[in-house]
């Protein structure tokens, strides 16, 4: 009888967790493949490089939000808080670099407070963020009123560095989704914060302090948003607090097209990359595909919806 | 690694020739109350759990035993009196040897049962490659405790079923380096009985090896012929402590103030006879489907049909195949409604009143042109909680109320809307007696007046209030029971009947 009762369950389930992210994937080719038939340029070093380059700092965004998601908390400030950083580094970072340094690292340390506030005062960190992302909208005019600014020289050289043999995007891509992996998926700090979003119930009966996991994944978070930040200065070579306000409800995406959950208790590095990217090659193949600009935002829209209901039916299946 | 508290080998009893009396205490109580706003939890509860020895504990649901045990573990404080852990004043750090394993379990769904036996025991745990030592650890106290488990400790717990939950629960809260005293809350409702038995082996030999264990149980036969002495709580006091050995369920029943009526067996069943004229309102004809084998069932109007047998084999498909009767092989002619038994994840919204809580479903009958009624509303809310006697009254938050009084608003969810088939999947697990024997007496109101209940419970004993009772193996039903054939004794007889199933 035994046999009977029991059911194949972990490798179904294996299979359905890591679905969303196959899905993501299968759309990535396939826009891929759309891009090399119309540009066949596209499938060498350069072209690779030159498609995804403006993916990573949305790709390390989406991380930073992925980790405040396994908490269970969402982040509707990173998008200007990237701005923010590109901001920083195109004006303090070059008139005194150590003060520049100083006020990058008060950054991850105003995220780390943001999320003791948030833990403390038990307020939604919808809210919270929200608030936050004003806060850095008002720094960052106040630092550069208009966009502009110069990045330093080791920032743009590191924007303008082409190594043959392999696209350089995919290297700060793949170290980021490694090292969030290490940290959230296999250290014990990881298995805190997924515990809180979880069952933070259970975090307490254990005697584990939840304030400190969140207040570690808000750092976390921090840290890869002025990360994310550096590399998007390095690119545009210059400073924009509006220049990533996108990026606030993409990131959120790529996480869900990754398989992430707003209830929080999963990390998903690998599948935060990969939607990450989907999303970002979605306007390089509409413009390629010479999509009128003003109807772009809606088609991507669509494209967005498609893969996400692509997951829910693979999901089904799979169940 | 130092996990492993329990040798492989043979443990003797250290404490051979000295009378229960002469053991030292583990855990003492003294004194003990404990209030919550205006509630009093405990109103003094003395109580002394004694090395190498089983405490059972029962008590109603809201009589304080999940507040004491709270207190025993070291959870919370108490308001006046004094835990004593080995007869000093305890610490946080003395109740480190003190380890319960709850009855809704305490892990985390989305992590792995190697993951979650980190959080609870990483002090045992080596800093680096704690993952390979939780797992050979997990893994190791699973095999002694259940053997045949069938848990990976690389499976996320959201995706094993009940009983193993209640499994990896139980192995966590023993994986510690110092066990001294092991609490257990309601550790079989969710288990199979094979399971429970393992279980129970393995009490034995941690209590051979001087470890307490602090048993809490509805089931009261159970604790009987676990526990070495039972402790019967009452409105917050231990009201009596008697050895278990020459104690009888109702000598227990009555220690706990119950009055149970054992259905008569002329009232409950008098529609019984008229079975086969009733009109049939939903049937299953050959249905077949994951779990399912060629099931055939019907139901009358008015009729309690139970569904019974070991947990899992096929029960809770039939309820999910008449609740959305998808496939053709089911015809449901009336409206539904539907009796969670899992009800922290499935029943209530925790947020809401009692009055919302149980009105959710009635509330497009009462309404009128999609506007809704609140007199109304209110009347039948107020009906409900007075018919049910639920504590604390419409106005309460739900998860304010105890599980028991939960339970009575879910059930009076279903029965308060104006379904015709009302499907119970196994409701009263975890319920006191009193809450028990009232909502018995519903399902029988409910189905003279015409509506038909379908009901799958664990509790063998409960399908003694159905019509009929379909008993179910390995997806398939194996014996249909009638009238007086339904008995607990039968109906066990059937499930384990072998050449039942094959036939």
């Amino acid at each position: 009888m035994a046999h009977l009762l029991a059911p194949a369950l972990p490798d179904r389930a294996r299979m359905r967790r890591s679905a969303p992210a196959a899905v993501s994937a299968v759309a990535l080719v396939a826009m891929l493949c759309v891009c090399s038939s119309l540009q066949p340029g596209v499938l060498t070093v350069e072209g690779l490089t030159l498609v995804l380059s403006a993916t990573v700092p949305l790709v390390i965004a989406a991380q930073a939000q992925m980790t405040l998601m396994a908490v269970g908390d969402i982040d509707l400030g990173i998008g200007n808080f990237v701005g923010l950083v590109t901001v920083v580094s195109a004006t303090l970072l070059v008139s005194s670099p150590l003060l520049g340094v100083l006020v990058l690292i008060g950054l991850v340390a105003a995220y780390a407070v943001l999320g003791l506030l948030i833990h403390l005062r038990e307020v939604p960190a919808l809210i919270a963020t929200l608030g936050a992302s004003f806060l850095w909208l008002g720094l960052g005019l106040f630092l550069l009123p208009t966009p502009g600014g110069t990045t330093p020289g080791w920032l743009a050289s590191f924007g303008a560095w082409q190594p043959a043999g392999f696209p350089a995007p995919l290297l700060p891509i793949l170290v980021v989704a490694l090292v969030v992996y290490l940290l959230t998926a296999r250290s014990a700090a990881g298995v805190r914060m997924r515990g809180l979003g979880s069952n933070a119930v259970a975090l307490r009966r254990a005697g584990l302090r939840p304030l400190t996991s969140r207040v570690f994944a808000y750092a976390t978070a921090g840290a890869l948003g002025v990360l994310s930040g550096l590399v998007l200065a390095s690119q545009t070579g210059g400073g924009d607090v509006s220049s990533a306000s996108g990026y606030t409800l993409t990131t959120v995406a790529a996480v869900i097209l990754g398989g992430g959950s707003f209830s929080g208790g999963t990390a998903v590095p690998w599948g935060a990359a990969i939607g990450g990217v989907t999303l970002g090659l979605v306007s390089v193949v509409l413009s390629l595909l010479d999509v009128r600009s003003d109807m772009q935002s809606a088609v991507q829209g669509v494209i967005v919806l498609a893969v996400l209901a692509g997951r829910v039916v693979v999901g089904k299946v799979l169940r | 690694m130092h996990v492993d508290n329990l040798p492989a080998g043979g443990t003797a009893p250290p404490q051979t020739g000295t009378g229960p009396a002469a053991r030292p205490p583990v855990v003492t109580a003294r004194g003990v109350t404990k209030a919550y706003g205006r509630t009093r939890a405990l109103t003094g509860v003395d109580l002394e759990v004694r090395a190498g020895e089983v405490l059972g504990l029962v008590g109603h649901n809201g009589a304080g035993k999940s507040t004491l045990m709270r207190v025993l573990a070291g959870l919370e404080a108490c308001d006046t009196g004094t835990v004593l852990v080995h007869g000093r004043k305890a610490s946080a750090g003395d109740f480190r040897s003190v380890r319960m394993a709850y009855q809704e379990t305490s892990l985390c769904p989305d992590l792995t049962v190697a993951e979650n036996m980190w959080v609870s025991s990483r002090h045992c745990l080596p800093r680096l490659r704690w993952r390979r030592a939780a797992s050979d650890a997990v893994r190791r106290r699973l095999d002694e405790m259940f053997p045949g488990h069938g848990v990976s400790p690389r499976d996320r717990v959201e995706d094993l079923s009940l009983a193993r939950r209640q499994m990896v629960e139980i192995a966590r809260a023993c994986l510690v380096d110092r066990l001294d005293l092991l609490i257990l809350d309601e550790p079989t409702e969710s288990l199979g009985p094979d399971a429970a038995r393992s279980l129970y082996a393995y009490v034995r030999r941690l209590i051979g090896a001087g470890t307490a264990v602090l048993l809490i149980s509805h089931r009261i036969r159970e604790v009987l012929s676990v526990a070495d002495r039972v402790a019967v709580l009452r409105d917050g006091a231990v009201t009596a402590e008697r050895p278990a050995a020459g104690l009888g369920e109702p000598d227990v029943l009555e220690l706990m103030g119950a009055h149970v009526a054992a259905p008569s067996s002329t009232g409950a069943r008098t529609a019984s006879a008229g079975t086969a004229a009733r009109e049939t309102v939903a049937e299953l004809r050959g249905a077949i489907g994951p779990g399912l084998r060629e099931v055939t069932l019907r139901v009358g109007k008015g009729e309690v049909v139970g569904l019974a047998g070991l947990a899992g084999q096929g029960q809770q498909e039939v309820l999910e195949r008449l609740w959305r009767p998808v496939r053709r092989d089911t015809t449901v002619n009336v409206t539904r409604a539907y009796v969670p038994g899992d009800r922290q994840r499935s029943g209530v919204l925790p947020l809401w009143s009692v009055g919302d809580n149980l009105i959710v479903t009635a509330l497009r009958g009462i309404a009128r042109r999609g506007l809704r009624r609140p007199a109304e509303e209110r009347a039948v809310v107020g009906d409900w909680v007075k018919r049910l006697a639920i504590r604390g009254g419409a106005e309460a938050g739900i998860i304010e109320l105890s599980g028991g009084n939960q339970q009575k608003v879910i059930v009076a969810r279903a029965f308060a809307s104006p379904s015709g088939l009302v499907l119970l999947d196994d409701p009263f697990r975890g319920v006191d007696v009193h809450t028990k024997s009232d909502l018995y007496r519903l399902i029988r109101e409910e189905a003279a007046k015409g509506r038909s209940i379908v009901w799958y419970s664990s509790e063998n004993a409960e399908m003694a209030h159905c019509d009929r009772v379909y008993v179910f193996r390995a997806g398939r039903i194996v014996a249909e029971l009638t009238g007086e054939e339904i008995s607990e004794e039968r109906i066990i007889a059937v499930s384990f009947n072998e050449d039942g199933g094959n036939d």
